[in-house]
């Protein structure tokens, strides 16, 4: 047992380095903020301030609209839904095969498949893909990039979804099968109502995922019709003299909506993107 | 679908009932994993022994060993592969110890628990290219606030480019990496300890073990199993990363932050030696697969002992 004195030392030091530890992760973001807000020559000082004199929204101006980023969060908000709808449907199917018919050969084989396509990164791919792509005349489509993403979220999002199913009871499906309940009406009106928490932490992981992607946007579309906002924040980087107060705009920008749906979501999403790790 | 199933459910056996919708669930993820990762896998491994090369189409023939010989022989190869092993081993030995830390921290009762929580989870959430931004912007060596505050407390004399000194590059990259993916073990670290028996920590309190005993005698022990996953996956993640280290340096300063992904990248999207990639690949791939059989093998083991 701690004593009295011991315990309060013990919780003073904790939340010192809570707060450290605090600081340092959200910094970067409060800073960000604070840069997108400065004019040019607040920006461009050797001692740069916490404080804004002349706040002004030029950076999100000229990023929105001169720098074309508005047709960048549509694409990618088109290619990061589709991508999520798409991954949730094979994720629920393949989880439930998973966790119901875990004894099949084939379902052993699958398990084992998924495992070690986790462990198969994009970037060895990278060149094959894009024959592929560039064969079937996709490149510079959404659909392109919705494909990409798909596959390499199946792994995670399936293992997700059976270490749910397999707390759900083999009773209930029973006792609905002897109600005359087929296969299909069984998997709609009973399980998946209950399985409503894992399926908004499976969607948000496929949603996040597709949204934060670099590598494959950056390569496949070159076109700035179809080009997604990470990318774009690359590029305009990459532009002569480096616009940092219209760089930390752009990645305010590609920031909120992430940021948004985990601080209401969070719940949903620890918990299921745990169980999905740790089985996988 | 449910057509499919209910025409042959008179006739069939429920084992082969169970077999069929077995197939039937798990067709969509194997036509996306086939197609999508297994095919373009068996492509890389034909073409490391191939001529290919993306624009000039006539390069075509059997190679053998030539693009392995061309890769080994390339003056940054060697650095390549020291740079991915170091940025590779201080990235995840860094995260471990930060996640470790903070979990520890984060399980103790006390008031505001959620808040740090959720802030400390947050980078984690930032796509890869605005946390190398926004910390390139940070330690920009003219305008950035990092160098401005270490020389105003006194810890460095004059302003470190960091990104663009090949001896500060490397540590750079790996501590801005260790700040985006260390809350990841944070939750998962902290998801395990919350399954531990308090009783446990109960009883060694009360036979006088002090909180570091009882840390290392009981905590760790029961995080062997998540430890092993999370380590090992980050292994691969980190090893074969791309993102992080070209939205911060393309591999520079003058190569001192190329590791094989960016490696990999330059010549199939530079050189456009699609050859001479895969053979590369190939190298990398045979590598992760070994330790991957040597995981799954130590992971099953882990299961049978649970159950």
């Amino acid at each position: 047992m701690l004593n009295k004195k011991n315990q309060t030392i013990v919780k003073t030091v904790s939340y010192i380095l809570l707060i450290i530890i605090a600081i340092y992760c959200v910094f970067p973001f409060i800073w960000m903020v604070i840069s997108a807000f400065k004019p040019k020559d607040e920006i461009r000082t050797a001692i740069p301030s916490f404080v804004i004199h002349a706040p002004t929204l030029e950076n999100f101006k000229k990023v929105l609209f001169q720098a074309g980023f508005i047709n960048y969060i549509k694409n990618s908000f088109i290619v990061s839904v589709i991508a999520c709808g798409l991954s949730m449907v094979i994720a629920v199917m393949a989880g439930y095969a998973l966790s119901r018919y875990y004894k099949q050969k084939l379902v052993k084989v699958s398990n084992f498949a998924m495992m070690l396509s986790q462990m198969i990164p994009g970037v060895l791919l990278l060149v094959p893909l894009y024959m592929i792509m560039q064969k079937f005349h996709i490149l510079e489509t959404y659909l392109c990039l919705i494909l990409a993403y798909t596959t390499f979220v199946i792994p995670l999002c399936t293992f997700m979804m059976s270490s749910f199913f397999d707390t759900v009871p083999m009773a209930l499906e029973e006792a609905a099968e002897i109600d005359g309940c087929g296969k299909a009406q069984t998997i709609f009106k009973i399980i998946l109502p209950l399985s409503v928490p894992s399926l908004i932490s499976t969607g948000l992981y496929a949603f996040i995922n597709a949204w934060n992607e670099f590598m494959f946007g950056y390569i496949f579309i070159s076109t700035d019709k179809y080009r997604t906002l990470t990318p774009a924040i690359m590029l305009f980087k990459g532009a002569n003299t480096i616009d940092w107060g219209g760089l930390m705009a752009g990645s305010v920008i590609a920031v909120i909506p992430v940021t948004i749906i985990f601080l209401f979501l969070q719940k949903y999403f620890l918990a299921g993107l745990m169980s999905g790790s740790v089985k996988g | 679908m449910s057509k499919l199933l209910k025409k042959t459910d008179g006739k069939l056996t429920r084992d082969q009932q169970a077999r069929r919708y077995a197939l039937v669930m798990l067709l969509p993820a194997l036509i996306f994993l086939a197609c999508l990762i297994a095919y373009p896998l068996g492509k890389v491994l034909h073409d490391a022994f191939s001529h290919v090369h993306l624009i000039n189409k006539s390069m075509t023939g059997f190679a053998g060993l030539d693009n392995f010989k061309k890769v080994v022989s390339d003056e940054h190869f060697a650095q390549a592969i020291r740079n991915t092993i170091f940025w590779t081993v201080f990235s995840v030995a860094g995260e471990y110890i930060m996640g470790m830390l903070t979990a520890v921290l984060l399980n103790q009762k006390f008031k505001g628990r959620a808040i740090f929580r959720t802030l400390v989870f947050i980078p984690w959430l930032v796509p890869i290219i605005v946390a190398g931004m926004t910390w390139d912007w940070m330690l920009n060596p003219d305008f950035g606030i990092i160098n401005y505050l270490l020389l105003k407390v006194g810890l460095i004399s004059e302003k470190i480019n960091f990104l663009g000194d090949s001896r500060y590059a490397m540590a750079t990259v790996i501590f801005v990496n260790i700040w985006r993916s260390f809350p990841y073990y944070t939750i998962s670290f902290l998801s395990a300890m919350q399954s531990i028996p308090a009783d446990l920590n109960e009883a060694a309190a009360v036979d006088g073990a002090g909180m570091f005993t009882r840390f290392f005698k009981i905590t760790l022990p029961q995080l062997k199993s998540v430890s092993l996953v999370i380590v090992f996956i980050h292994i691969i993640w980190t090893a074969i990363n791309f993102d992080f280290i070209w939205v911060m340096t393309e591999g520079g300063p003058n190569y001192a932050t190329e590791t094989l992904p960016i490696m990999i990248y330059r010549y199939s999207m530079k050189t456009f030696d699609v050859g001479a990639a895969s053979a590369l690949s190939t190298m990398m791939f045979t590598a992760m697969f070994i330790m991957f059989l040597f995981y799954y093998r130590k992971r099953m083991k882990i299961s049978d002992d649970l159950s």
